[in-house]
C-alpha cells in the first residue's frame, strides 16, 4: 500500500506552522463568501458548485487513503442522492426537504451496494466494478423514464434555499459551505479516533486488523456508508443549486472527476481535494470556458502531466519538498528500559486461577496444500502461564501450525479448542476477541500512526475496552520516543514494537513468529527477558515459533519439535534435549 | 424465439464476443509482463476504428483495405511503445505504485477527447470491402465473422509466441517472477514496452477489422474496456483461453440483453455478470485460486 496519511503526526516536524485544517476552512469560506458578498451572481454560484464538489473529494479521499478503497464511482452516489431528491420534489410533488431525506437515503443504499463486491474483492476489481456503475447509471436513469424523468431531466426550484440572504449569497451557499467545512474536520480528526484507527490497520493489512479482533469486512462496509453518506449530502444540495436534473449531468467522467482530483491533488493529503477541484474542475470549466470543446482534454492532459511530473500529488510533492529541506531525524529509538519500568505486574490474576486444562489444544491437524502436506496428524496443548516453543527445520509445519491455531488458515482436519471453544470454524477475528494475540514474520508496523498509537491498536482489539493499563503507565512517563513516527525505527525495534502492540491488549494467549529474527545479540537477550517478564510477572501464555533453539531452551516451559507436518518430540526441554529424533534434527542443542 | 433470431443473436454476439475477446487478451499481454491493466484499451481500438475512417476510401478495394489494415496496425502498435514508455515512466521512481492507473486512464480520456474534437460526438461509419453474407436468411456483416476468425488466431499465434519465441518466453518469465527474470538477465523494462506494442497491434488490428460494426466515437471506448475486462474475469484473468471463451459468453449475452430488452441495457447485463463472477468466483473460470499469504 501507498503512502497513507502524514498529517496526523507531530512526527513529521511541524510542516506549516498552520494548520492545514484551517487553512482549508479560510480557503473554502472565503471562496464562497467573497462572490457572495460583492454580489457576484456568477462566481458565488461556481464556487458553491465547487464547494459541493471539495466535500465529495474529501470523502473519496477518506475512502481511498483511510480505508484503501478504490472507487471510480462515487459520481453516481452523488447522482443517485440528487436524482432521487429532484424526483421526489417535481415529478410526485413532495416537499423539498422529504425528498432530500429520501435522496440521502437512496445515496447511502447506493454505498452499501458497493460495500457489497467490495467484501469479496479488492483493488482495480474494485475500481471496475464501480466504474462500470458510473458508466451504466446515466443509461438507467433514460431507461427508467418514468421515475427519473428521463432523458429531459427534472427542473427543481425551491425558492426558500436559492434566495440571496445579502448580495448573491443565499442560504444554500452556507450549507456548501457547512459540508465542505464539516467534511475537512471529520478527515482531520478520523485517523486520530478508534475507528480511524482501525480503518488505517484494515487497509494496510488485512490480517493484521483480523489478529487484533477487527472485522475488516464490516470496515469496509462502514468505510462506504461514511463516503456515502457525505457524498450523498452533496448530492441533494446539488439539486436546488443547478436547478435541473438529467441524465447528461451525471456521465463517466463526472465520478472519474473525483478520483482524479484526490490524485492531482494528493492521496490522503488534507488539503488535496480542494486543489484537485480547483485543478481539475475549475480551471477547464470556469477559468478556460471558452475552451469548453478542450474540457476533457485538458482534464486529460493535466492528469496525466501531475502524475508523471509530480507523481506524490501536487500537495504530496509540495509536502515532501517543504520537508527535504529541514534537518530530518534520520533515526528514532526507544528505550526499552522505559518500557520494563511501566511494564505491569499482575501475575495474581492469571496465576490464580490455574487448572490443567490447556488454554490451546490441536489435535490431529492436517492441511495439505495442492500436493505437498504441510501439517500431518500435528497437536500440541498449551499449558496456562507457560512458554511453548514450536522449534522444527523449515518447511516442518511450524508456521503453519500457528496459522491453524490463530485461524488466518482452514484445516483440512483436525480440531482446535482455545479456552475451552471449539473455534474450528470461527474466523481469526473472533478467536483475536477470544484473547489470542499474534505477530508476524515480517512485522506489521503502521507508518501512518504514531509509534503510541501503533501501540494502542493492541487494546482495540481484544475485548475492546479492556487493556493491559501498560500504555497509560507509559504515557504517565514524559517519552519523547511515543509520539514519533515508527518508520525511522530500526529492524530489531520494529519487531519489539509488534511485542509491545500484543501486550497492550492483554490477551492472555500471545502467539510470536520468528520474534528473534533479524535481531542482535544484545537485542535478543531483551526479548528473551520480555518473554519471561510476560510469563511471570503478567501471566501470559506464550507460544513461541522460533529458530533461536538457544533462546527457546532457556525460555520455554515446554517444548514441541516438528518434522515434516509432523510432531518429532514434546515435552520439558531437559527431556528433549537428549531425544534421538530431535538430535537427528538439530545438531549441537 | 424463433431459430432465425436465435442465429442471429449468436452470430452477432460471437462476432462482438471476439472484440471483447481480442481486448481482454491486450489486457492479458500486459498484464502478464507487467501487472498493469492498460484502461486504455477500449479507446486505442476505437482509435484504430478512426484511423480505418481516415484511411478507407469509401470504395475500399480488398487490396487497398489489407495495406490500411497493416497500416494502422503498425502505427498502433508504435502507439503502444509510446504509451508503454509513458506509463512506466514514474514507476521507476515513485512510492505511488498505482500511477499506471492514472497514466492509462489519462491516455483513454485524452484519445476520447481527440476523437471529440476531430468528429464531434458523432459516430464513424467506416465501409465494408467485403459484402454481407446470409446465413439463415439473417444478413450478417462479414467484419463479425472476420473477427471471430481474428480472435482465434491471435490466441494461437499468442500461444506459439509465449512458448517459443525468445521474446514471448521472456514475457511468460517475468510474469511468473520478476526478481529471478532480472537476476538471469531478462531487460524487463524492454519486455513490458514489446508487452504494450503487441497489445497495440492486436487492437490495431480488431479497430481496423472490425470497423464496420464498431461503435467508433468519442466516449465508446469505456464501454468496450468494461465489457473486454469482464471477458477476462469470467474467463479468468491471464488466461487467453479464458479470454477466448470469457469474451463469447459476455457478447452473446450482451446481445441477447440488447435483443431482449434494448439497447440500454447492454451496459447493466454485462456489469451484472462482472459483479456476480466476481462475487461467486473471483478466479473466473479458467484461473486457479491464488495462494493466501500469510
Amino acid at each position: 500500500m501507498t503512502e497513507l496519511t502524514s498529517h496526523d503526526t507531530a512526527a513529521r516536524g511541524s510542516f506549516p506552522n498552520v494548520s492545514p485544517l484551517w487553512v482549508g476552512i479560510a480557503v473554502v469560506a472565503a471562496s464562497v463568501l467573497i462572490p457572495g458578498f460583492s454580489g457576484n451572481q456568477y462566481w458565488s454560484y461556481s464556487f458553491t458548485l465547487v464547494a459541493l464538489y471539495t466535500a465529495v473529494a474529501v470523502f473519496q479521499n477518506i475512502l481511498m487513503s483511510e480505508a484503501g478503497q478504490f472507487s471510480l464511482g462515487q459520481g453516481v452516489i452523488f447522482g443517485v442522492g440528487a436524482v432521487t431528491a429532484a424526483s421526489l420534489t417535481t415529478l410526485f410533488g413532495y416537499p423539498y426537504w422529504l425528498s432530500a431525506i429520501g435522496g440521502f437515503v437512496a445515496g447511502l443504499l447506493m454505498g452499501a451496494l458497493y460495500a457489497g463486491p467490495a467484501l469479496r474483492v479488492q483493488g482495480y476489481y474494485l475500481g471496475f466494478v464501480t466504474l462500470s456503475a458510473a458508466l451504466v447509471f446515466p443509461q438507467l436513469v433514460i431507461a427508467f423514464d418514468s421515475v427519473t424523468g428521463g432523458v429531459n431531466g427534472v427542473p427543481v426550484y425551491v425558492g426558500a434555499l436559492v434566495t440571496p440572504i445579502v448580495g448573491t449569497l443565499t442560504p444554500l451557499s452556507l450549507l456548501a459551505i457547512a459540508l465542505a467545512v464539516g467534511a475537512l474536520s471529520l478527515h482531520y480528526v478520523f485517523p486520530k479516533t478508534r475507528l480511524g484507527r482501525k480503518m488505517i490497520v484494515s487497509s494496510v493489512s488485512t490480517e493484521s486488523a483480523q489478529s487484533l479482533g477487527t472485522n475488516p469486512g464490516v470496515i469496509r462496509f462502514i468505510a462506504f456508508l461514511i463516503a456515502a453518506a457525505g457524498t450523498a449530502l452533496a448530492g441533494i444540495l446539488y439539486v436546488p443549486l443547478i436547478g435541473f436534473v438529467g441524465p447528461t449531468n451525471f456521465r463517466v467522467d463526472f465520478s472519474v472527476l473525483f478520483f482524479l482530483a484526490v490524485i492531482v491533488g494528493g492521496q490522503g493529503k488534507l488539503l488535496a481535494p480542494i486543489l484537485g477541484i480547483w485543478i481539475v474542475y475549475l480551471v477547464p470549466n470556469v477559468l478556460l470556458a471558452d475552451f469548453s470543446h478542450l474540457r476533457l482534454m485538458i482534464y486529460g492532459l493535466v492528469a496525466l502531466f501531475v502524475m508523471l511530473v509530480f507523481p506524490d500529488g501536487l500537495v504530496g510533492s509540495i509536502e515532501k519538498w517543504w520537508t527535504a529541506r529541514r534537518p530530518a531525524d534520520t533515526r528514532t529509538s526507544f528505550s526499552l528500559q522505559d518500557v520494563f519500568d511501566a511494564l505491569p505486574e499482575t501475575a495474581g490474576e492469571g496465576a490464580a486461577s490455574q487448572d490443567d486444562r490447556p488454554l490451546v489444544s490441536v489435535r490431529g491437524a492436517t492441511k495439505y496444500f495442492g500436493n505437498a502436506v504441510a501439517l500431518d496428524g500435528a497437536g500440541l496443548d498449551i499449558r496456562q502461564g507457560t512458554i511453548h516453543g514450536l522449534v522444527g527445520p523449515n518447511g516442518s509445519g511450524k508456521t503453519t501450525m500457528l496459522n491453524a491455531v490463530s485461524g488466518f488458515l482452514k484445516l483440512d482436519s483436525g480440531a482446535v479448542r482455545l479456552f475451552d471453544h471449539d473455534v474450528v470454524a470461527m474466523p481469526a477475528w473472533k478467536r483475536a476477541r477470544l484473547g489470542l494475540a499474534r505477530t508476524f514474520q515480517t512485522p506489521r508496523i503502521f507508518e501512518a500512526l504514531s509509534i503510541r498509537d501503533n501501540i494502542r491498536i493492541g487494546a482495540e482489539g481484544h475485548g475492546g475496552a479492556q487493556n493491559s493499563g501498560f500504555m497509560e503507565a507509559l504515557a504517565t512517563r514524559d517519552l519523547p520516543w511515543l509520539d514519533r513516527n515508527p518508520s525511522l525505527l530500526p529492524h530489531g525495534q520494529r519487531r519489539l514494537l509488534e511485542i509491545l502492540r500484543v501486550l497492550e491488549s492483554d490477551a492472555p494467549v500471545i502467539l510470536l513468529d520468528e520474534p528473534a529474527g533479524g535481531l542482535s545479540a544484545e537485542e535478543r537477550k531483551d526479548l528473551a527477558r520480555l518473554l519471561v517478564h510476560f510469563r511471570d510477572k503478567i501471566g501470559k501464555t506464550i507460544l513461541l515459533v522460533e529458530h533461536d533453539l538457544s533462546m527457546v531452551w532457556q525460555v520455554a516451559d515446554d517444548i514441541t519439535v516438528m518434522e515434516l507436518g509432523t510432531v518429532a518430540a514434546q515435552g520439558a526441554p531437559d527431556e528433549i534435549r537428549n531425544d534421538a529424533n530431535v538430535k537427528k534434527l538439530f545438531t549441537g542443542v | 424465439m424463433t431459430i432465425v433470431e436465435l442465429v442471429l443473436i449468436l452470430v452477432r454476439g460471437l462476432g462482438q464476443g471476439a472484440i471483447f475477446a481480442l481486448i481482454a487478451m491486450s489486457l492479458n499481454v500486459i498484464a502478464s509482463a507487467s501487472s498493469i491493466l492498460n484502461f486504455a484499451v477500449g479507446a486505442l481500438m476505437v482509435l484504430a476504428g478512426v484511423g480505418a475512417y481516415m484511411i478507407l476510401p469509401s470504395d475500399p478495394t480488398l487490396f487497398g483495405w489489407i495495406m490500411a489494415g497493416l497500416l494502422i496496425a503498425l502505427g498502433m502498435g508504435v502507439f503502444g511503445f509510446l504509451q508503454g514508455g509513458l506509463t512506466l515512466i514514474p514507476l521507476k521512481s515513485s512510492v505511488e505504485q498505482h500511477s499506471w492507473l492514472i497514466t492509462t486512464m489519462a491516455v483513454s480520456i485524452i484519445i476520447g477527447a481527440g476523437i471529440h474534437l476531430f468528429g464531434g460526438s458523432l459516430a464513424f461509419r467506416v465501409p465494408s470491402p467485403i459484402p454481407p453474407v446470409t446465413i439463415y436468411s439473417t444478413t450478417t456483416p462479414t467484419a463479425y465473422l472476420l473477427l471471430i476468425v481474428l480472435a482465434v488466431a491471435v490466441y494461437l499465434c499468442l500461444k506459439w509466441f509465449h512458448s517459443r519465441t525468445y521474446i514471448g518466453l521472456a514475457m511468460s518469465a517475468v510474469a511468473q517472477d520478476l526478481d529471478a527474470s532480472k537476476a538471469a538477465g531478462i531487460n524487463v523494462r524492454r519486455v513490458q514496452l514489446a508487452s504494450f506494442s503487441l497489445a497495440g497491434v492486436v487492437l490495431g488490428l480488431t479497430g481496423h477489422i472490425g470497423a464496420p460494426v464498431i461503435n467508433i466515437s468519442a466516449d465508446t471506448g469505456i464501454g468496450y474496456l468494461l465489457s473486454g475486462f469482464t471477458a477476462a474475469v469470467v474467463g479468468g484473468m491471464g488466461n487467453n483461453l479464458g479470454a477466448l471463451v470469457g469474451g463469447a459468453m459476455v457478447g452473446v449475452l450482451s446481445m441477447f440483453a440488447a435483443y431482449q430488452f434494448g439497447g440500454i441495457y447492454q451496459d447493466s447485463v454485462t456489469m451484472g455478470l462482472l459483479i456476480l463472477v466476481l462475487m461467486i468466483r473471483p478466479e473466473g473460470i479458467f484461473g486457479l485460486a491464488a495462494a493466501r499469504k500469510v
